[in-house]
C-alpha cells in the first residue's frame, strides 16, 4: 500500500478509495524473468559463437577483453531487440496496459483540480507561450478548462528573457482572457535547477492541486489527453505518476525529420515491449506526465548526493530518481503509451542533439551513485542502469574497436597465422571468414529486426500506414533512416565517449550555443565541431588500410560517418532538404500527413509571428530598456515583484540577493548615467529585482534632461517618438 | 495656451525659449506614445494639457528645465486621475502610479478607452469597473507547504553485504548458471 494516503484536500474534493490493480508479485517477476532471460539467452548463444571465433585465432588477454566487451555490448543490443520483438507480438495481442485495466473514461473529475506547469529557463519565450496557448485552447474545447490552472515557472537568469516572459505572458493572458487561469512566477534564484523549480511551485501552491502535469518548454498536449490523464489517475488511486510517450513533432530540418520519423515509427513497439516488463514500475522522463501531488511532495524531495561533482551534489537527471522514489514508497508509475495527443520537439541538428546529450550524460552517469541506494525497487535499478549504459556503451564500443585493432596489429606484427584450429564451428561447417560473417549478420539482424518488425506492424494497421504516407514511403524512410544512423552512430560514439570521460574526470565540456544560419548549421561551425571527428576517421582509416585491407572494408561504415561528418552535419541541418524529403514522401509522420488541431494552430500562429518579426532575436538589454521606460512593462514587472514579497521564502531570497540595500540605489544611478553596458548581469538582475527602485528608475529616466542620461538611454527614449 | 504663455517676449514661452518647450513637448509626447495613446487629436490635447500645467510652474521654478517640469506635471496629473478613477486610498505616488498603469493595460485603455484617459468623470461604468478590477495576479493565494528531502542510504558496501536482500537474486543466479553452462560447453568442445 502507498505510504501516504492519496490527496484528501477538502479544496479539491474527496479522493477516490484505494484499490490495488498491480500484478501479483510472482506474475510480475515472471514477466521480468522472461524478458531479460530472452536477451540473456540470445547474448549467450551469440557470445559462444564469438568466443569460438576467438578460439580459432588463438586465445590472448586482449581476446578475453574483446569477448567481455562483446558480451556486454551484445546484451545491450539484444535488450533493444527484445523490446522490439515483445512489443511487436504484444501489439497484436492487446496486452495488459493501464488504459485497459479499468473503465477510466466514465470517471468523473468533478471537484478535481490539476496544475499544468511549464518550467522554463532562458527559453524561446514565444514558442513556450504559443505551445501553452495551443494546449489551453484545446483544453477549452473539452469543456473542462475550469478544472485546470496553468503555471509558467521561470528560472531564467537572462534579464532580457525575464522581461520578455512577463510581456508575452500578459499578452497571452489578455488575448485568452485568462487572468486567474494562467499564472507566471519567476524564482529569485534558480538553485537545484528544474527539480528545485518544481519543488518551489509545490511548496507555494502544490497543496491546491491533487495532480500536476509537467510540460517541457516545447511540449504541447491535447486537451482530451489531459482530461483522460486526470481520469486515469482518479480511476487508479495507487498510481503516483503516469507518463505519456510524447511524439516528436514540428521538425523542419532533415536531421529533425529523420529523428521524428524514427520516433513515430519505432517507438510504439519499443514502448509496448518496455511496458511488458515494467508494468506499474515504469519510469518518468521529466515531462508530459501527470503526477499525484501529495505522493510526490512526500517522497520526491531529492537529497544532495554526498561528495563532489561529478557524482556528488545536486541530482541532475532527477526524473528517473523521482520515479524510483515513488516506487520505493509503493506508488505505481505507469506509461500510458497508447494515449495520443502528447507532443514535444527535438533538436534540429546533430550538434544541438549532442549538446543535449552532454547534459543528459552527466545526469545519467551520476545515477551510478543512486543505483545502490537502499530500498529502491529492483526495476528502478534496471531503469537507472539502462540510463547509465545508454552513454557508457559508447566508450565501450570505442574500446571494443580499438582492442580489435590492437589484436590485428599484434597478429600482423608477430606474423601469427590467423586461423589456427577448427573447433566448435565444424558443427556448422563454416570457414573462419564465414564464421566472422555469420556473427556480423547476426549482430545486424539483432540491430535491424525491431525496425523490420515496426514496418510489419505498420503493414497490419491500415490507418497508421496511411498516416505514414503508405508502406512504400515508410519502408523507404526506414532504409534512409538506417543509412543515416549508420553514419551518425560513430559520431555519437566519439561524442558520448568524450562526455563520459569529461564527466568521470569532472572537467566540463565548454559548449556555447551553435552558430546557425537562417537554414541550419553554418559551415564554419560544422568545421569547428567536427574537425576532430574527421581527423580521427582519416587517421584510423589509413592505419587500418595499412594493417589489413580486407579489414578496412569492414571498418568503412565506422570511418565513413567520421570522415563525412562536416558535410553530414551541415546538410542534415538544412530545412530545405527536410522539405525536399517531405515532398518526395520520405520520413512522413502522422502529425505531418494529418496535423492535429492543436499542432496546426501552433504552427499557424508561429508562422504569423515569424512574419511579423516577433521571433527575431531582440537587441541586447532590450528587456532592461522596456522595464525601465515602458510604462506598462514597468508596471507589470513591479506588480509581480510586489506580489512576490508576500511569500516569506521569496522575501527572504530577495533580501539575501541584496534588494533594498543602498548599493542598489547607487547601481541605478550608474545605470542611468553610464548605461547598461557598464553593469554586470548580476547587477542588472539585482536592480530588476527591486520593486522600490524600478518605479523610481522609470520616473527618473523620463524626468531627467537628456544630457544627464547615458547616450544609450537617449537612443532608447527616441524610439518612442514617432 | 494660458494667459501666462501669451504675455511672453518674442521667441519665448512662459519665460523660456521655445526650443526648451519643444524638448519638453517631445518627451511628453513620447511618453504618451509609450502608453499607446495613438489618436492624434487626443494626443495633442493631452500633451497641451500637461505643458500648460508645466508653464504655470515655470516662472516660480526657473532653475528647473521645462522637460523636468513637464514630466513632473504629467506624473501628477496621472496620479490625480488614477486616484479619482480607482478611488484609491492615500498611498505613495509610485505605488499609485504602478497600479494605475497596470489598470490601464488590463482595462485595455489603448484599445478601447483612449478617449476616457485623463478625462474628468463621470466615466462609463464598464470602464471604471475594468480599471478597478485591474489587479495583476501572478498566482493564486499562496498555500505554503514544506517539502523535506528524505535521506537516501547510498552505501554500496552496506548493500553489497546484503546479497540476499538484492532483488532478482534468483534470476541473476540462474543467469550465472547459464553462463557457467556455456563455459562448460565451450570447454568440452574445444578439447
Amino acid at each position: 500500500m502507498p505510504s501516504v494516503p492519496p490527496n484528501s484536500n477538502p479544496a479539491t474534493g474527496p479522493a477516490p478509495s484505494l484499490v490495488m490493480s498491480q500484478l501479483p508479485r510472482v506474475r510480475r517477476g515472471w514477466r521480468v524473468f522472461l524478458f531479460y532471460s530472452s536477451a540473456v539467452l540470445l547474448t549467450g548463444l551469440v557470445s559462444m559463437l564469438f568466443a569460438d571465433l576467438l578460439w580459432r585465432t588463438g586465445w590472448s588477454p586482449s581476446g578475453v577483453i574483446l569477448l567481455c566487451l562483446f558480451i556486454v555490448l551484445f546484451f545491450l543490443i539484444a535488450m533493444g531487440c527484445m523490446h522490439g520483438v515483445f512489443g511487436f507480438v504484444l501489439r497484436l495481442t492487446n496486452d495488459r496496459r493501464l488504459t485497459n485495466l479499468r473503465d477510466y473514461l466514465s470517471q468523473s473529475i468533478e471537484g478535481v483540480s490539476t496544475a499544468l506547469v511549464f518550467p522554463i529557463h532562458n527559453e524561446a519565450v514565444v514558442r513556450v507561450c504559443e505551445g501553452l496557448r495551443a494546449t489551453y485552447e484545446s483544453l477549452e474545447k473539452t469543456g473542462c478548462l475550469e478544472r485546470f490552472d496553468f503555471y509558467i515557472l521561470s528560472d531564467s537568469t537572462d534579464p532580457d528573457k525575464w522581461v520578455e516572459e512577463e510581456q508575452r505572458w500578459i499578452e497571452l493572458v489578455q488575448s485568452l482572457d485568462a487572468l486567474g487561469r494562467i499564472y507566471y512566477r519567476r524564482r529569485v534564484s534558480n538553485e537545484e535547477k528544474k527539480s528545485g523549480n518544481i519543488r518551489d511551485f509545490l511548496s507555494t501552491w502544490g497543496s491546491r492541486y491533487r495532480y500536476f502535469v509537467v510540460f517541457d518548454a516545447d511540449s504541447v498536449m491535447r486537451g482530451e489527453t489531459l482530461v483522460n490523464l486526470v481520469k486515469l489517475m482518479e480511476a487508479h488511486p495507487q498510481a503516483g505518476l503516469v507518463q505519456t510517450v510524447p511524439a516528436l513533432v514540428n521538425a523542419e530540418s532533415l536531421f529533425g525529420r529523420i529523428q521524428q520519423f524514427a520516433n513515430r515509427l519505432y517507438a510504439p513497439i519499443f514502448i509496448t515491449g518496455l511496458n511488458f516488463w515494467a508494468q506499474g514500475f515504469g519510469n518518468y522522463w521529466g515531462h508530459n506526465a501527470i503526477i499525484r501531488t501529495e505522493a510526490f511532495m512526500q517522497n520526491c524531495d531529492l537529497p544532495q548526493l554526498p561528495g563532489r561533482k561529478p557524482f556528488g551534489g545536486q541530482i541532475l537527471s532527477h526524473d528517473f530518481v523521482e520515479a524510483a522514489l515513488l516506487l520505493k514508497a509503493n506508488w505505481e508509475v505507469w506509461m500510458a503509451y497508447d494515449l495520443e495527443g502528447s507532443y514535444e520537439e527535438a533538436p534540429e541538428t546533430m550538434v544541438e542533439n549532442a549538446r543535449r546529450d552532454r547534459r543528459w550524460c552527466q545526469g545519467n552517469m551520476q545515477h551510478f551513485m543512486v543505483i545502490w541506494a537502499k530500498g529502491l525497487r529492483g526495476l528502478s535499478r534496471l531503469h537507472l542502469a539502462q540510463g547509465i549504459f545508454g552513454y557508457l556503451a559508447s566508450p565501450l564500443w570505442l574500446f571494443f574497436l580499438l582492442t580489435f585493432n590492437w589484436m590485428l596489429w599484434f597478429e600482423g606484427h608477430t606474423g601469427l597465422s590467423k586461423i589456427t584450429v577448427h573447433a566448435f564451428t565444424p558443427f556448422l561447417s563454416v570457414t573462419g571468414t564465414e564464421h566472422a560473417f555469420l556473427i556480423f549478420v547476426i549482430c545486424m539482424a539483432v540491430l535491424f529486426l525491431p525496425k523490420v518488425l515496426a514496418l510489419v506492424d505498420l503493414a497490419f494497421d491500415p490507418e497508421r500506414r496511411r498516416a505514414f504516407g503508405g508502406l512504400a514511403n515508410a519502408a523507404g524512410g526506414a532504409v534512409a533512416e538506417t543509412a543515416f544512423s549508420a553514419l551518425h552512430a560513430p559520431l555519437q560514439m566519439l561524442w558520448h565517449s568524450k562526455f563520459v570521460a569529461a564527466t568521470l574526470l569532472a572537467t566540463g565540456v565548454q559548449w556555447g550555443p551553435p552558430k546557425r544560419t537562417a537554414d541550419g548549421i553554418a559551415w564554419s561551425e560544422a568545421v569547428r565541431q567536427h574537425w576532430a571527428h574527421t581527423l580521427v576517421g582519416l587517421i584510423w582509416g589509413v592505419a587500418i588500410w595499412r594493417l589489413d585491407r580486407l579489414t578496412f572494408w569492414w571498418f568503412v561504415p565506422v570511418m565513413a560517418g567520421m570522415v563525412v561528418s562536416i558535410p553530414l552535419s551541415v546538410l542534415t541541418s538544412r530545412a530545405k532538404l527536410g522539405q525536399e524529403a517531405r515532398r518526395s514522401g520520405l520520413f512522413l509522420t502522422p502529425e505531418e500527413t494529418t496535423p492535429p488541431l492543436e499542432l496546426a494552430a501552433l504552427r499557424a500562429r508561429m508562422a504569423i509571428l515569424e512574419e511579423e518579426g516577433q521571433i527575431a532575436p531582440r537587441p541586447p538589454d532590450s528587456g532592461l530598456a522596456d522595464v525601465v521606460l515602458d510604462p506598462y512593462v514597468n508596471a507589470i514587472h513591479v506588480s509581480l515583484l510586489r506580489e512576490k514579497r508576500q511569500n516569506p521564502a521569496y522575501a527572504r531570497a530577495l533580501s539575501d540577493l541584496g534588494v533594498g540595500q543602498p548599493r542598489v540605489q547607487a547601481l541605478c544611478e550608474k545605470l542611468l548615467a553610464e548605461g547598461p553596458a557598464e553593469l554586470r548581469r548580476e547587477e542588472k538582475l539585482l536592480i530588476m529585482s527591486d520593486a522600490d527602485q524600478l518605479p523610481w528608475l522609470h520616473r527618473q529616466a523620463w524626468l531627467r534632461p537628456s544630457a544627464t542620461l547615458a547616450r544609450w538611454w537617449q537612443t532608447q527614449i527616441r524610439q518612442y517618438a514617432r | 495656451m494660458s494667459e501666462t504663455a501669451r504675455i511672453d517676449a518674442p521667441g519665448q514661452l512662459a519665460g523660456r525659449p521655445l526650443e526648451e518647450w519643444n524638448g519638453a513637448y517631445s518627451k511628453v509626447e513620447s511618453y504618451f506614445h509609450a502608453l499607446r495613446v495613438l489618436n492624434k487629436v487626443l494626443l495633442g490635447q493631452l500633451v497641451a494639457l500637461v505643458l500648460e500645467r508645466a508653464m504655470q510652474r515655470s516662472a516660480s521654478e526657473p532653475l528647473r528645465s521645462a522637460t523636468e517640469l513637464a514630466v513632473e506635471e504629467m506624473d501628477r496629473l496621472f496620479n490625480e486621475w488614477f486616484a479619482q478613477v480607482l478611488q484609491a486610498p492615500p498611498s505613495g505616488a509610485e505605488m499609485l502610479s504602478t497600479r494605475g498603469r497596470m489598470a490601464l493595460l488590463l482595462a485595455d485603455m489603448p484599445g478601447r478607452w483612449q478617449d476616457q484617459f485623463l478625462r474628468p468623470g463621470p466615466w462609463p461604468d464598464e470602464f471604471v469597473l475594468a480599471m478597478r478590477d485591474g489587479y495583476l495576479r501572478a498566482g493564486p493565494n499562496f498555500q505554503l507547504a514544506q517539502m523535506t528531502p528524505r535521506p537516501l542510504d547510498l552505501g554500496p558496501i552496506a548493500t553489497l553485504t546484503h546479497w540476499s536482500g538484492l532483488p532478482y537474486v534468483k534470476m541473476t543466479m540462474s543467469w550465472a548458471l547459464f553462463g557457467l553452462l556455456l563455459v562448460l560447453i565451450f570447454y568440452v568442445t574445444h578439447q
